[in-house]
């Protein structure tokens, strides 16, 4: 037993030492300007996901987990979903496969997309509110332990989470029982298909499309999940009311006079933000942004674009036209 | 390429006599007029820098680059003018051809457009057209094919002027500069180009060459910017000297270019370090916004103001015709196909402070990159520079008034034609805005 977990975490050790190798190489071969933050993303994702698989495998309290989760994008926005979500980072490695093969990506209309940036909250509404009902339903069961592991009638609550499941879980819960040697595979929403869906075969089905879909959605459009996602609802919407405003540490700053209107910001945004491009200047007010600094680091103009926390700026645009000093 | 249609419909027909005797007179005034442009820049600054000479030459409309155009326009390649800086370059350049911009700064063949359409009209339209009757242009006569982007009336009418001549591609720009639909029209007119250019020289534009069309601009934006940088501090440069650096941009080799820029920024880097400034860092510097302004005749500004007593110096400019050329990069996400030309589609139109544009709220992004350069370049002054006839700046006028007027900044409203009459008039005039200047400076 222990050796097997010995085993599993030489190999991952190893396996994610390489990649961190790997991307400090490629930061420092890279002279690029207008990509080095994404790559700075990309390792900060990877240790993420490694400290995720690890929770994991000791019991942690759910609940706190996914409140921890919520109540931080009151003051970071989705800073969660930009740079530590495990399925965003799958989602960022279809785009490098993507752009390796050269395939262009294609754009939601503005309209579809916003719409979907509104289903988000129906989605997290019907979620969050379900314990209420199934609580009432069997309320001899609610315990506070149920609550703190999210199970019981708490158990819907998991689908907040899901996003943050690994590729290879350290529990038992293979994905339509597919699992190999010792590992058992899984995919975001996966299990929670499986837990709702028990017919057999037809789950199996279920799941493979869901996984095939949500890839293809991803290799086509960038950052696909996120714009519906229930988990990325984003409590700093309420940052758009007044009483909010000194709430969000973390957002972009626009200076207006240094903006030429040249729409790079809109493009680059893996999550089709327009707020950035059409808001006239100061602080940007969204809740859909995924802090992922892909603007600021592809506007062409020093200063016009700011990345501040707590009222510092830490990232600001450059002129990315000069080669890096590294 | 197929001949061109006998019947002209605008172009009168001129005897082969008149059109040598009037290009040779004009073309030797003009070289004359370029010699003494270049003398009085090296005069105005004792220790002009050395690199400044390559610039020179390459200024000279009928000497060393219209021999290499020649020489490459026999090996086959294919040149294409453009009008308006909205031509996609880096499509050109990928296609293997030359772009050249056309556009005309000789004040004596603005008469001879008189011919054609009346004075009112804005003297550049006049001129490229006068240039067109007597073969004046070199670029414009060894063009292929002359991409206008119909910005303005002028430009509208200077199309169909000169598609009895030439073969015209026109691009029509959305004149609503922010909405979804004229991006979509803007992306589609950007395509078209691209076939027919693909057409013109035979050869495909394919993602890698576009590429490294992009990467060659993206070089040459970064170093014009760091010229641009450069006159940002103490005078190291006088500004008609970085005028000229810049305007060559528009027809010289772009590589070629990038690399003499370089040279030149060394070399200004150093003039920095050993603090020999181009004139007294007590001058007063001036921003000038308004018509473009062509090499060689229409030099009467910054040539009054750099040689005014008191000095002026031109720290900058909102001009189509000097920092505006290759400001703006195109960022591109991801190197495909479709991401380059929407990138491409988008540097052209979005980061473009034409005023032939408005938007919800107008045309702000020019009052905004005003005050910027402004700010930047810490100028004290503001020259609104109009040639009578175009509408659009002149329009525009009050509002970029109140908007420097917000910021204290004094601004003056200069306009002008195509014609040597009203030099002494000029330098009155622009001698007082800059002794106001400097009595400000003085407080």
């Amino acid at each position: 037993m222990y050796e097997a977990l010995f085993g599993t975490i030489l190999a991952w050790t190893t396996a994610v030492g390489l990649a961190l190798a790997g991307i400090l190489v490629i930061l420092i071969w890279k002279k690029d300007r207008t990509r080095k933050v994404s790559y700075l993303r990309l390792f900060i994702q990877t240790v993420s996901l490694v400290g995720i698989f690890y929770s994991f495998t000791i019991a942690l309290w759910l609940s706190v987990f996914l409140i921890v989760i919520l109540v931080a994008t009151m003051f970071t926005g989705r800073f969660f979903c930009g740079w530590i979500c495990p399925f965003g980072f799958y989602m960022d490695l279809i785009a490098l496969l993507r752009k390796a093969l050269r395939v262009r990506y294609w754009t939601l209309p503005e309209s579809v997309n916003d719409a979907l940036q509104k289903l988000r909250y129906v989605i997290a509404a019907v979620i969050l509110v379900s314990p209420l009902f199934l609580g009432a339903l069997a309320i001899s069961d609610v315990s506070g332990t149920q609550a703190l592991y999210l199970r019981g009638p708490y158990k819907s609550l998991n689908i907040m989470l899901s996003p943050l499941e690994p590729l290879i879980v350290p529990w038992a819960g293979s994905v339509a029982t597919l699992s190999f040697i010792d590992w058992s595979f899984s995919y975001p929403y996966a299990r929670d298909i499986m837990f709702y869906i028990n017919i057999p075969f037809v789950t199996s089905v279920i799941v493979y499309v869901f996984i095939g879909l949500s890839l293809a959605g991803t290799f086509m459009y960038r950052r696909f999940w996120c714009r519906f996602c229930p988990t990325g609802i984003s409590i700093a919407a309420v940052n758009k009311f007044k009483t909010f405003k000194w709430m969000p540490l973390l957002h972009i700053n626009k200076t207006e006079e240094k903006c030429t209107k040249c729409g790079i910001c809109k493009r680059v945004c893996p999550v089709q933000v327009v707020d950035v491009y059409e808001q006239k200047g100061g602080d940007i007010a969204t809740s859909v942004c995924l802090n992922c600094m892909r603007c600021v680091e592809m506007c062409p103009y020093e200063g016009c674009l700011k990345m501040k926390l707590a009222g510092k700026t830490i990232f600001q645009s450059r002129n990315w036209l000069q080669p890096s000093e590294m | 390429m197929k001949k061109q249609n006998a019947e002209k419909k605008y172009l009168p027909e001129m005897p082969q006599k008149e059109i040598d005797e009037l290009n040779n007179s004009i073309r030797v005034s003009s070289e004359k007029i370029m010699a003494d442009n270049i003398a009085r820049m090296k005069k105005t600054d004792a220790k002009r820098p050395a690199a400044m000479q390559y610039f020179d030459e390459i200024a000279n409309f009928f000497g060393q680059r219209e021999k290499e155009i020649q020489a490459e326009k026999a090996k086959g390649k294919k040149v294409i003018g453009y009008f308006c800086i909205f031509a996609p370059i880096e499509l050109i350049l990928a296609a293997d051809a030359i772009p050249v911009r056309v556009n005309s700064g000789w004040y004596d063949s603005a008469k001879l457009g008189d011919r054609i359409v009346p004075v009112e009209v804005c003297p550049v339209i006049r001129s490229t057209i006068g240039a067109k009757m007597i073969g004046l242009s070199p670029y414009l006569e060894l063009s292929d094919a002359v991409i206008s982007t119909l910005t303005c009336d002028g430009m509208t009418k200077l199309s169909e002027i000169l598609s009895d001549a030439k073969p015209v591609w026109t691009m029509t720009p959305p004149r609503v500069k922010d909405s979804a639909q004229s991006l979509q029209l803007w992306k589609e007119e950007i395509k078209a180009i691209k076939t027919q250019i693909e057409k013109l020289t035979g050869n495909k534009i394919t993602a890698k060459k576009l590429k490294a069309a992009i990467e060659s601009m993206q070089k040459a934006s970064k170093a014009f910017r760091r010229l641009q940088d450069l006159r940002k501090g103490n005078p190291v440069i006088m500004g008609r000297d970085a005028m000229l650096a810049n305007q060559v941009a528009m027809y010289d080799n772009i590589e070629r270019w990038t690399q003499k820029i370089e040279a030149l920024c060394d070399e200004l880097e150093k003039r920095r370090d050993q603090k020999a400034w181009a004139c007294s860092p007590d001058t007063p510097r001036v921003v000038v916004t308004g018509t473009p302004m062509f090499w060689p005749d229409n030099w009467k500004l910054p040539t009054l103001v750099e040689e005014a007593t008191p000095q002026g110096l031109l720290v900058g400019d909102e001009l189509c015709s000097s920092d505006r050329i290759l400001y703006d990069p195109v960022g591109i996400d991801e190197w495909t196909m479709d991401d380059m030309i929407n990138g491409i589609a988008e540097r052209y139109l979005m980061a473009s402070t034409c005023p032939c544009f408005t938007s919800k709220d107008g045309n702000e992004d020019r009052v905004n990159w005003l005050i910027t350069k402004v700010k930047e370049t810490k100028a004290s002054g503001v020259i609104y520079y109009v040639i009578r006839g175009c509408m659009l700046y002149a329009m525009e006028y009050a509002r970029v008034k109140r908007a420097l007027d917000k910021l204290n900044i004094p601004v003056y409203y200069l306009d002008t034609d195509y014609t040597r009459e009203d030099v002494g008039q000029m330098k009155t005039r622009i001698e007082a805005f800059l002794e106001m200047l400097a009595a400000r400076v003085d407080f």
